[in-house]
């Protein structure tokens, strides 16, 4: 009997963004294998959020394919979660933990149908994990910066993905998150999920991921932290001033 | 900023977390709602003579769905920060009811398809003015408005001048006309009206979804026909909101009533809902008015009741409120100030090595003024403090009170 | 302001004659061009800093609230002063730069609550002033020329007939007395009344009265023909006085706040570092947005007025980054659509071409400020589509040439990164490096004529290369992708 899995999890190929012309992402080919915890980091501007972005089809390819455990992402979008940077909704928005977490079932419900039990109980799991199960009938203004990326968390979890992408889950979070949400993340990891983090912090680069991509609008370096997070490659990707400036030379 | 519970430990109750979702307070707002409804119908009819006949039911009716359809929609585009968006389509309407009216005539269902044809041609000037120029969605936007609200009046001025008789049909258009609502365009408006609610009702889960986080909503749907879809609605409800608000103040009845709902609610449903019942009440109220006295015109009656709306709704909601808000700094405040006398007394205490030493009124009422003797009162109704001349003590309770208070704290 | 207009008329006559400058002021054509160019230069200078703070909605709203400035001012006036106020009586022009100022304060309060965000506190605030501002116009105001419909359109027609009368020679009033011969004397029954004493009844008692005596000032006088004296006359519509003094205000306020102005506009925060006080100059500003459109409520109303403010600073900011030559174009392109726009609602362009007569049987005859607001919608198009900058003919064109030298970098990039590679046969082979980049083979083949044709790349034996100038193009642009370095 073959392996039916197929061994890359997200294979991009000749990958090119542009904004205006300029480009935001340059020919870029990322190969990554499934099960693996990894971080994207790069200066900012370096493309790293418009990377995932073109991934998931958010925003133009200007060239290059993206594919999924050999498919395109339209065949395979169930198996695809997504954590949006923090800031990107408007947190006064009337509607309640509970209900953010459930809209990560939306997908797997189609048009029109309505979450029913079953829902609300993989909801309220989730919600477990993140460790916000009291704070289910709240509206969502009402919680911490932290809170509220562990509930955007909680909904990427519903969705049940093989291979999740999250943008910047550390910005801005108190301690107890960060460590809560490492916590999931290498859970994730040991139930074979792939997961892909735009992140800032080059100080726990090694300790949070096994594999690291870095990135600078051209791929500098992909593969296993041990390998590729190397100060020559840090060097490349942030040039040497600012690496200086940041007190890891 | 809240304090942050490590995930680990089992977190402490919130209190609110098992509350149901509250369709009691629904069912409490359409309640109240009512009783406004009735006590509005009684004034009218014993003190100002409106007589509730056939006819001004009709008017009310439309009025009422009218409402009712812009508070439920308008929900979205307050919610996606588009409030004003519904002033430019509203205004980029009037071309459209002027050009439908000289070529069929005055024809309602005629007059809105025009509007509907003409909003539309405004929003995509507007995306395409903001995605191909430097100039920003408020400039496009007060571009578009003046504009086509400009076109619209030219063509008016147009045909006033060749039939004198049928100018009264279009300018109510620009101030709202509630009692030009007969029956057969009542039917028309219920109509219409249902199938809006039936697919926002349909829809609720991806129109929700698209609102609150479209970036998300496109990695597991497709988007733009919702986009459309909602898009759609908000013009369909604009044109035909246009009746009764006119083309200047349509923006408000869109709006207010879904300002006023978000005051009271922690959900998209409750704040749709709740928004219906408003626009509803707004809109019924505003029709009889102006129907009863034919001087006034229906829109700004409209956006009158509306506005009184929002004002009671800011002022006094739970939890959000003015009022609320206020009160909850002087509680606070209050306490803290009884806090703070009854440890001064502790600390008086210690500093002369006895628990129970007495301290002069002068160290507390220069401390903390007014406020302190206040709270010394509370401290001695409360059995934490008593007073002989102008001195004061601890009791017992009052000396476990303070330790504990200090222990919390450190 | 009589004064002020008996000072331009004195000078006028330095130059010319009185019936001269009476012929100008009695064609409604140049009458209506003149104030709606300088309703368009004022709105046109202030519009500018207006959209540079993204504040024209502000205006949209400030322009419609300022009638409840207006209506409330006018009831005081009337009827708890006894005054008879126009337009542009001081009181009126106050009540609306206080509603104005009002609207911008109470939306920034509403803003403060934290309860409801942004525009949509603008939406909340300007359709309730405005909306009581309308019913007191329908109820308290109805024997006034101010009604609903001047509100929303007002008419030039009105500021043109609406003037001061200025006499020069011939002035002295004219009294009759019975004992005039223009005076028209006859018997008059003063015991009759109906069903009592008849005028042909003995009964009757009979006086001689005078029916058209008393003191009537010069211009009367000569129009009711009962004098031979012709006064020497000037008729000066008052809103040219109104509108050049509001004009002149605006300029001056511009030129002595220029710089305070561009930094506030450009960058509140460090203007407010450097001690200038931008909150104070932001309510300046709103206030002569407000005097500004009261001035020019008579001529174009409360809602038209915007367009004078936003399109014409926006047709502007296509034509050109500067913001000194935005002030200069701003108010010109507003002028010349005021000119445009009157012929275009008297269908008559230029004054001499005459197109109504193209569609027969149409009386064209629509309003004024409307065909102006269209006149300068019509040059806001032009602009879009012909600007060298931002027009959209431009655009396709520099988009095009854009995106050509984008696929072009593509490809390049692509051979650089794998022709020194193992698996290069496969990733560099014509027939198949479309695949590569998701084109299709049309658009790859056409790229690659191209960078054939500037000798960047070889193709040998099925496989592309890059030529030596084309290593050099590739890596040249691929320094200059990367940030921080």
């Amino acid at each position: 009997m073959p392996d039916q899995t197929p061994p890359i999890a997200l294979d991009i190929e000749d990958l090119t963004v542009a904004y205006r012309s300029q480009p935001v992402v340059w020919d870029l080919d990322l190969h990554v294998p499934p099960g693996v915890l990894m971080a994207i980091v790069g200066p900012n501007g370096a493309g790293k959020s418009t990377l995932i972005k073109a991934a998931l089809g958010l925003v133009p390819r200007a060239a290059g394919s993206v594919h999924f455990f050999g498919k395109p992402y339209d065949e395979v979008r169930l198996r695809v979660g997504y954590v949006p940077q923090r800031g990107s909704v408007d947190w006064d928005f009337p509607t309640t933990v509970l209900d953010l977490t459930l809209m990560g079932l939306y997908g797997k419900l189609g048009w029109i149908r309505r979450p029913g039990r079953a829902e609300f109980d993989r909801a309220m799991h989730a919600l477990e994990q993140v460790g916000l199960q009291d704070f289910a009938h709240r509206q969502i203004g009402q919680l911490s910066g932290g809170q509220q990326q562990r509930s955007f968390i909680a909904r990427a979890l519903v969705q049940d993905a093989d291979l999740y992408f999250m943008d910047e889950p550390f910005a801005a979070v108190d301690a107890v998150t960060e460590a809560a949400i490492v916590n999931l993340l290498q859970e994730l990891r040991s139930l074979q999920r792939t997961v892909i983090v735009v992140h800032h912090d080059l100080d726990t680069v090694t300790d949070y991921f096994d594999h690291v991509t870095l990135l600078n609008v051209e791929l500098i370096a992909s593969g296993p932290t041990t390998e590729a997070f190397t100060e020559a490659n840090i060097r490349r990707t942030y040039g040497s001033r600012t690496l200086k400036a940041l007190g890891v030379s | 900023m809240q304090r942050e519970l490590p995930s680990s430990v089992p977190l402490m109750t919130d209190s609110n977390s098992r509350r149901p979702a509250l369709p009691g307070g629904i069912w409490r707002s359409l309640g109240i709602t009512l009783m406004a409804i009735l006590l509005f119908v009684l004034i009218t009819n014993q003190f100002f003579n409106v007589r509730y006949d056939y006819t001004l039911l009709v008017v009310a009716l439309g009025g009422a769905v009218l409402g009712l359809l812009s508070g439920v929609i308008g929900s979205f585009a307050v919610l996606r920060q588009q409030s004003l968006m519904g002033d430019a389509l509203s205004h980029a309407a009037l071309p459209g009811v002027a050009i439908a009216f000289m070529l069929v005539g005055r024809q309602m269902g005629a007059l809105l398809i025009g509007a509907a044809i003409a909003s539309w041609l405004g929003a995509q000037f507007i995306r395409a003015v903001t995605s191909t120029t430097r100039i920003k969605q408020d400039a496009a936007m007060g571009i578009t408005l003046a504009a086509f609200f400009a076109i619209g009046l030219a063509l008016l001025t147009i045909i006033q001048g060749q039939q004198n008789a049928s100018q009264a049909g279009l300018a109510q258009f620009i101030f709202g006309q509630a009692a030009s609502i007969r029956l057969d365009s009542l039917l028309t408006i219920a109509l219409v009206g249902s199938a809006i609610l039936l697919i926002t009702a349909l829809f609720w889960k991806e129109l929700k979804l698209l609102t609150f986080d479209p970036v998300f909503a496109a990695t597991i749907m497709r988007t733009q026909p919702v986009e459309a879809l909602l898009s759609t609605l908000i013009v369909v409800v604009i044109v035909m909101g246009l009746q009764v608000a006119g083309v200047i103040l349509m923006v408000g009845l869109l709006i207010a009533p879904a300002v006023a709902a978000r005051q009271w609610s922690r959900r998209l449903d409750q704040m749709v809902v709740l928004a219906g019942i408003f626009g509803a009440f707004a809109g019924g109220t505003g029709a009889i008015i102006s129907a009863a006295d034919s001087g006034l015109p229906t829109g700004p009656l409209i956006i009158i009741m509306a506005s009184i709306i929002v004002g009671v709704s800011i002022l006094f909601a739970p939890e959000r409120g003015v009022v609320w808000e206020l009160w909850k700094q002087r509680r606070e405040r209050v306490s803290f100030a009884r806090r703070n006398v009854l440890i001064s007394l502790y600390r008086h205490a210690q500093s002369h090595g006895d628990n129970y030493a007495w301290a002069p009124q002068e160290l507390i009422t220069g401390l903390y003024d007014g406020p302190g003797k206040r709270a010394l009162g509370w401290l001695e109704q409360h059995n934490q403090a008593v007073k002989s001349g102008t001195r004061w003590q601890l009791t017992g309770s009052g000396l476990q009170a303070a330790e504990q208070f200090l222990n919390e704290h450190r | 302001m009589y004064g002020l207009e008996q000072v331009i008329i004195q000078f006028l006559l330095n130059f010319t004659s009185q019936e001269s400058i009476n012929t100008i002021l009695n064609d409604p054509r140049i009458v209506a061009i003149i104030i709606g160019g300088l309703v368009a230069a004022s709105g046109g200078l202030l519009g500018v800093f207006l959209k540079l703070r993204h504040m024209s909605l502000t205006t949209d709203a400030i322009s419609h609230t300022i009638l409840l400035g207006i209506v409330v001012a006018f009831i005081v006036m009337s009827s708890i002063l006894g005054l008879e106020p126009d337009l542009s009586s001081p009181g009126l022009i106050l009540g609306a730069a206080l509603a104005g100022v009002g609207t911008v304060i109470l939306t920034e309060l509403v803003q403060r609550s934290g309860l409801i965000k942004g525009d949509t506190a603008l939406g909340l605030v300007f359709p309730l002033l405005f909306a009581i501002a309308v019913l007191l116009v329908s109820r308290f105001t109805s024997n006034i020329h101010l009604d609903n419909d001047s509100v929303i359109v007002g008419e030039i027609g009105v500021a043109w007939a609406n003037t001061n009368t200025h006499c020069y020679t011939g002035c002295e009033d004219v009294v009759i007395t019975p004992e005039h011969p223009a005076a028209r004397v006859g018997r008059v029954c003063t015991n009759c009344s109906p069903g009592g004493i008849n005028p042909r009844s003995p009964e009757a008692v009979f006086t001689e009265q005078c029916s058209n005596c008393g003191t009537y000032n010069a211009a009367e006088a000569w129009a009711q023909g009962l004098t031979d004296v012709q006064p020497l006359l000037v008729l000066w519509p008052r809103s040219i006085t109104t509108m050049g003094v509001i004009t002149l205000l605006n300029v001056a306020f511009i030129l002595i706040f220029y710089k305070e102005l561009k930094l506030a506009s450009f960058d509140a925060a460090l203007a407010r570092a450097l001690g200038f006080k931008p909150g104070w100059l932001h309510y300046t500003l709103m206030i002569l947005v407000s005097i500004t459109a009261v001035g020019a409520f008579d001529a174009v109303g409360a809602v038209l007025v915007v367009a004078f403010f936003i399109i014409p600073p926006a047709t502007a900011y296509l034509l050109t980054h500067r913001l000194g030559w935005m002030l200069i174009l701003s108010p010109f392109l507003g002028a010349i659509s005021a000119l445009v726009g009157y012929d275009l609602a008297r269908a008559n362009l230029l004054g001499w071409l005459p197109f109504s007569e193209l569609i027969p049987g149409l009386t064209w005859n629509t309003s004024i400020s409307a065909a102006m607001v269209i006149a300068q919608f019509i040059v806001f198009l032009l602009a879009w589509a012909l600007s060298p900058e931002q027009g959209f003919v431009a655009a396709m064109l520099r988009r095009q040439n854009q995106r050509r030298h984008f696929e072009d970098q593509v490809v390049m990039g692509h051979i650089l990164n794998h022709q020194e590679t193992l698996e290069a046969s496969q990733e560099l082979a014509t027939d198949t490096l479309h695949q590569h980049f998701r084109w299709t083979p049309a658009r790859t083949q056409q790229v690659l004529r191209r960078l054939r044709r500037l000798q960047l790349i070889v193709i040998t034996q099925n496989r592309v290369q890059l030529t030596e100038p084309g290593v050099r193009a590739a890596l040249s642009f691929e320094q200059t992708l990367r940030t921080g370095s």
